[in-house]
């Protein structure tokens, strides 16, 4: 598989070269991420030391294709394995109703921080609900979405909808005893920005995804096993975000950002009575997740922030959520907090960073919390473009 | 049918109502646009005139501006990095993008593949042409053959607002060369590579800039360089743009007894300059003043 990525890696790249004999050249960037931290985990072979972590990398070609069409690419490597992060098409105007149309594989929008990619976040760590309720990479999906633009006159209103295959949920759970069949799942946002003033700028969306998480059945002994002509497990995710931006000048800028997540889904359940029960679809569970963090970026050059989170199930674990296991009602908390020197624009960063995490379990285990310092350094190569508000 | 019983009303009071829906990327193009398409032009601008104009966020709310547009105008020549986002964020297919730079004289333009450790600001060349009065000219000459080309049934009365224009600024353009005269050899520094124009229209000297390189921020030993070019050259001015923080010019003025002046370079950029020739006598009078 590796293999196969680098041949693409080759092609586009080669390509990209040819192009760039004529003046139409899709736009290549590189960006490019090293880590030293150290922990102070008990027990983990990285405590109190200075540890490296491998370098990971993001390629992005990205273009025009036509003008009402655009396709980007993602390749990213990180932990030494290459991968496509995202590939699409993407139809930005000419359509009915002014729709626009993104195909392929990509950061499905469903809250706000989830589209934005790592390398241009405030902080270090992907907030702890992502984490378990979309996996470490984020929810990201192969699909189609559908934007419109409502039209609300001077309030910037998309409505997003889009259909995906929905292998990302399966990070509900452990992805090999998934076996979710042929059932597409459904996310989509409403989103809604507002410039109060010159200096200050509001956005505010609502999201939601629903679908079939895994099929399965009941063995004899009572565990699950993946089969995709059994039961369905159903979940509905709905998310709420904001994200606030005040900047009195070029110097200066302050964001506050948060998100928040319901999760509501099928768990077995004990039916029946006595010797006559038996384990079925009889749950319905409810957590959720969130975090809030600010952001005060001064003197062009400095940014200084803390980051709040909290989510149900224990981060880093693969949680089990088809049943009414505890990891429903452990949770986890962190804090985060970071100081950041940008020497030119986002051409590089360094960024230092130290987070907490707590744990709660709900069947009284005892663990000490996490402190990891991190000291992070990144560089963008290329004309990658800023993201959106 | 109410429509057109809408357009003959119109038509028999003779109404002028705007034709043409348009968004300038800066405030001098707005400023400009407004005096060739007067009443049968819509305007509205993204950059306001206190803000870099390279950096802009790409926020949704000028998504919205350009949604019913017609024209987009912009400098081009990769000042407005921003505009392609906002563009596709627009959903407008409709939208004519036209580059007022393209009968420009350019300056600075790279013959060498440029890299972003020459500052990643000017790739295409200096973009910063409207600070040459000669340039506003070829600029509303654009502007109007734009307009009439989308409606044109108004080209002569762009035409007539063209000529107005261009005979008031002219007789600027003489006015301003006059009061730039004693100007003539004179060295400066300036903060940003925006005054290249500027500085060859009236023969200034330009010694050097605050900024490294274009684009990047000012630092300690780039300082201590200019504190000696300062003192060696007997440099009186440093000419800034009043979007950049002062910090680096002031410290510049302990040291080395160097006079800060700060001046917009767009319309707006400081309260009671509400056009492009305000701006220019601005200008013009802060520099002769402080120099001389
Ligand atoms: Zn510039």
């Amino acid at each position: 598989m590796n293999k196969l990525i680098f041949t693409v890696l080759i092609i586009i790249l080669s390509a990209a070269n040819f192009y760039s004999q004529s003046s139409i050249n899709p736009d290549i960037s590189l960006i490019g991420r090293f880590n030293t931290f150290t922990n102070f985990i008990k027990g983990t072979s990285e405590y109190g030391k200075l540890n490296f972590a491998d370098p990971e990398m993001e390629l992005f070609v990205d273009g025009y294709l036509n003008p009402f069409a655009k396709a980007a690419a993602n390749l990213a490597y990180e932990e030494n394995v290459l991968g496509v992060e995202e590939l699409y098409g993407h139809i930005v105007r000419g359509l009915p109703f002014d729709m626009q149309i993104k195909a392929g594989k990509f950061l499905v929008g469903f809250g706000k921080l989830n589209t934005v990619h790592p390398h241009a976040w405030a902080f270090m760590h992907r907030p702890l609900f992502h984490q378990v309720f979309f996996g470490e990479g984020g929810f990201n999906d192969v699909g189609i979405n559908f934007s419109f633009l409502l039209p609300t006159g001077d309030l910037f209103t998309t409505l997003d909808l889009g259909v995906f295959k929905g292998n990302s949920v399966s990070a509900l759970t452990d992805p090999n005893a998934v076996d979710r069949g042929i059932n597409p799942l459904i996310a989509g946002r409403l989103g809604s920005f507002i410039s109060l003033d010159d200096y200050t700028n509001l956005e505010v969306g609502l999201s939601s995804s629903f679908g079939i998480f895994s099929k399965g059945n009941i063995n004899s002994s009572g565990n699950i096993f993946a089969d995709p002509e059994q039961k369905s497990f159903n979940y509905f995710y709905g998310g709420i975000d904001f994200k606030f931006k005040y900047s009195p000048d070029a110097y200066t800028i302050l964001t506050i950002q948060g998100e928040g997540l319901l999760n509501n889904r099928d768990a077995l359940g004990l039916a029946g009575t006595g010797f006559n029960s038996y384990r079925e679809i009889v749950q319905k569970i409810t957590n959720s997740g969130a975090f809030l963090y600010a952001d005060y970026k001064f003197e062009k050059q400095f940014s200084l922030g803390i980051k709040y989170d909290y989510t149900a199930g224990i981060a880093g674990d693969t949680p089990n959520f088809y049943s009414l296991a505890n990891d429903d009602k452990n949770s986890t908390q962190g804090i985060e907090a970071w100081f950041s020197y940008y020497p030119a624009e986002e051409t590089t960063v360094l960024r230092l960073g130290v987070q907490h995490l707590s744990f709660n379990y709900a069947d009284g285990t005892n663990r000490d919390g996490e402190t990891t310092i991190k000291l992070q350094f990144m560089f963008s190569l290329g004309p990658h473009k800023a993201h959106p508000f | 049918m109410k429509k057109i019983i809408l357009l003959l009303l119109i038509a028999v009071t003779g109404i002028s109502y705007a034709n043409i829906k348009v968004v300038a990327t800066t405030t001098v193009i707005y400023d400009l646009v407004k005096e060739i398409g007067k009443d049968k032009v819509m305007v509205d601008f993204i950059a306001r005139g206190d803000q870099d104009p390279h950096f802009i966020d790409v926020l949704p709310s000028y998504m919205i501006k350009l949604r019913n547009a017609d024209i987009l105008f912009r400098i081009g020549m990769g000042l407005e990095m921003w505009s392609d986002q906002l563009i596709d964020g627009s959903r407008n297919s409709n939208l004519k993008v036209i580059d007022l730079s393209s009968n420009i004289q350019k300056k600075e333009v790279p013959n060498f593949k440029p890299d972003a450790s020459y500052g990643d600001v000017h790739p295409f060349g200096n973009p910063h042409y409207w600070m040459d009065p000669e340039n506003a000219r070829i600029m509303a000459k654009e502007i109007y053959k734009a307009l009439s080309s989308e409606s044109n049934r108004d080209e002569s009365y762009f035409k007539k607002n063209l000529d107005n224009y261009l005979s008031e600024l002219e007789k600027k353009i003489i006015e301003w060369k006059s009061k730039m005269a004693p100007v003539q050899g004179k060295p400066i520094i300036f903060f940003h590579a925006s005054w290249i124009y500027f500085a060859e229209r009236y023969g200034i000297i330009t010694s050097g800039f605050v900024e490294p390189k274009p684009g990047i921020s000012p630092s300690p030993s780039h300082n201590a360089e200019l504190v000696q070019l300062i003192k060696s050259k007997g440099i009186k001015i440093i000419v800034m743009e009043n979007y950049y923080s002062d910090s680096a010019p002031n410290q510049l003025a302990r040291l080395a007894g160097i006079k800060v002046v700060k001046v917009p370079t767009a319309v707006y950029g400081v309260r009671g300059i509400n056009s492009y020739i305000e701006m220019m006598d601005y200008i013009i009078n802060q520099i002769v003043q402080n120099i001389l």
